[in-house]
């Protein structure tokens, strides 16, 4: 039923107003693989990540998700979305926040497994309102894979995370990824751009780049990721 | 102390504001319109209430009475027959009506002027006009007989309320109504705007939750706390405050969960165009107070000017009011038309908002 991508992006353009914070962006993303968006703030990169969950309409282009044209209520069931900030409910404890989305996603069998992925099985009694921003993030997280989704967004999950849990979501991704979970993680972090296993290089609306790590090397001429973004940058505006 | 620090809060306060078109607005044109209203209300009034009068009395001191009132400003009058006065009181169409019996003329040459006075009764503001105009009356007709010493002992009838109805027992029926929906209103509002401050409005909607059921859900919630406040409110106005009921419980608490569904779904609807809980707070008056001024709680639609009185028509509040009235001052049960009309006014127009509400959902999101 599904094609051999999990999520087509074709041509796509979006504008708020006059702003244009999409502009003509075409990437594909295989299934099971672990897709990097990645770009300095005020991208695109978030606008992309809704387009694809259907929170906004592309226009023109086309986005298409497991097989799927969007905006379509019926995918939304094999999509987690994990927003930039941990959206959670504050007054509910921790199991309570990810019952929640269990159940709205018809899930409610996976709400242990999820807590303990994120470990936070153990404060699962506390109140939301009262965690470490870190243990919110977690929190958050396991409120977007407690459904197992098939394809998984998550937007800039490891902003404002110490190291060790960054080491530790990561981990988390690659193992969903080898269960052939698909993942398009955005980030403004170069170095979190290794661990992907493709890239797409944003700026101004525009896709600059599209590769493996070591492709996007070659393209900018540089063994350091971050001068070969701002090589291809600038290669661009020329 | 120092000047320069307080004059940066000062000048950052100011500067806030100064992009916050909407506060700017509620702060400088709110007070104009609120008090513009109530001016209009108090002043502007061109609508008299109607009433009867039914002569049964050939003599000419009933005449110069009758006559008198016919001319008052205060009222309006036509001419009835005294058998089907209560039954235009019923269906509103008269507010009171006044009978000068048969032996009417012969009692003042005897020194009592004593016409029999019938009031609809069930709000207060309507009765002064016609007891006014017929204190005119009176006194004209004493100007006639002048010499003479004559008692007026009108008998005054209600055919609702009455003498033993104090201030509260009227204004009750309408505020067991309006507390709760406005505390309601005002919770919701704010919560519908947390889910979206917070992010958790995003991640619903990248679910495969409908906006249907979001808004069903919201309303559902919402509405077990708003029957358990109603149902709260009822025993205290019934059994602590003892304002009076001639109405069926039950029926009472329907009216009032309509209202409260109704509120809930206001509050929705209007959350969608708040950004922030500011925003939202500042909903409150411009949905309170019209309503407070407009639906007949404290001053009755029908002496409203007719401007103002086609815009209290299309208020929801002003039928859920009137319902409440009729329910606990009137005894209303669903046989009534006018209960009927009422209930469904406002079962309609939360029908109305829950549309509303889902539509307007997704469009507000990005």
């Amino acid at each position: 039923m599904h094609d051999s991508y999990a999520v087509n992006v074709d041509d796509v353009s979006k504008s708020f107003g006059a702003f244009k914070a999409l502009n003509g962006v075409t990437l594909r993303v295989r299934q099971g693989e672990i897709y990097g968006l990645l770009g300095p703030n005020g991208a695109g990169k978030t606008t992309l990540i809704r387009l694809i969950c259907g929170l906004l309409e592309a226009h023109p282009g086309t986005v298409t998700v497991l097989g799927q044209r969007m905006p379509n209520v019926a995918v939304l069931r094999h999509i987690g979305y994990m927003t930039q900030q941990a959206a959670l409910y504050p007054g509910l404890s921790v199991e309570e926040n990810v019952a929640f989305f269990a159940s709205i996603n018809g899930a409610e069998d996976g709400v242990k497994e999820a807590l303990e992925l994120v470990q936070l099985y153990d404060r699962r009694a506390s109140v939301v309102a009262t965690l470490s921003g870190g243990m919110r993030q977690r929190c958050s997280l396991a409120c977007a894979l407690v459904h197992r989704p098939e394809l998984l967004l998550l937007d800039e999950p490891t902003v404002g995370i110490d190291p060790q849990l960054r080491v530790q979501f990561w981990e988390y991704f690659r193992r969903m990824a080898a269960a052939g979970t698909t993942l398009i993680v955005s980030s403004h972090v170069m170095d979190e751009a290794d661990r992907c296993q493709r890239l797409g290089l944003i700026q101004y609306g525009r896709l600059l780049a599209e590769g493996s790590p070591a492709d996007i090397r070659v393209q900018g001429g540089s063994q350091n990721l971050e001068e070969a973004f701002l090589a291809l940058a600038r290669r661009r505006e020329s | 102390m120092s000047g320069h620090r307080v004059r940066a809060i000062t000048r950052r306060l100011l500067q806030g504001f100064r992009r916050d078109r909407r506060t700017l607005a509620l702060l400088f044109v709110a007070p104009i319109v609120i008090l513009g209203l109530l001016g209009y209300l108090m002043r502007g009034s061109s609508s008299v209430p109607a009433v009867g009068i039914a002569n049964e009395d050939s003599g000419p001191a009933s005449a110069v009475v009758a006559d008198v009132l016919r001319h008052s400003s205060h009222i309006e009058t036509s001419d009835i027959d005294a058998s089907e006065g209560d039954a235009k009181l019923r269906d509103g169409s008269l507010v009171a009506y006044v009978v000068f019996p048969q032996d009417f003329t012969q009692k003042v040459a005897a020194g009592t002027v004593s016409p029999e006075v019938h009031l609809e009764g069930s709000q207060p503001g309507e009765d002064s006009p016609v007891i006014q105009a017929l204190q005119q009356a009176m006194t004209s007709l004493a100007s006639q007989v002048a010499g003479r010493n004559v008692s007026f002992q009108p008998h005054i009838n209600y055919l609702y309320g009455g003498s033993n109805y104090d201030t509260l027992d009227y204004f009750g029926a309408a505020f067991v109504g309006l507390v709760v929906f406005f505390l309601v209103f005002v919770i919701t509002i704010v919560s519908f705007l947390n889910e979206r401050s917070q992010g958790t409005l995003e991640r619903l909607m990248a679910s495969p939750l409908r906006r249907g059921e979001i808004v069903l859900g919201y309303m559902l919630g919402f509405t077990v706390l708003a029957l358990v406040q109603a149902a709260e409110v009822l025993v205290f106005a019934l059994a602590i405050l003892k304002i009076q009921n001639h109405g069926n419980v039950l029926l009472i608490f329907g009216m009032e969960a309509l209202m409260a569904i109704a509120a809930v779904n206001l509050g929705i609807f209007l959350s969608m165009f708040a950004r922030s809980e500011f925003q939202a707070v500042q909903f409150i008056p411009l949905v309170v107070v019209p309503q407070m001024l407009l639906s007949g709680i404290i001053f009755p639609v029908s002496s409203e000017p007719t401007a103002l009185q086609y815009l209290s028509n299309v208020l929801p509040l002003t039928y859920a009011v009137n319902g409440m009235r009729d329910i606990m001052v009137k005894g209303a049960d669903l046989t009534w038309s006018a209960l009927q009309l009422d209930a469904a006014v406002v079962a309609g127009f939360c029908v109305l908002l829950i549309v509303a509400g889902t539509a307007t959902l997704r469009r507000r999101l990005g």
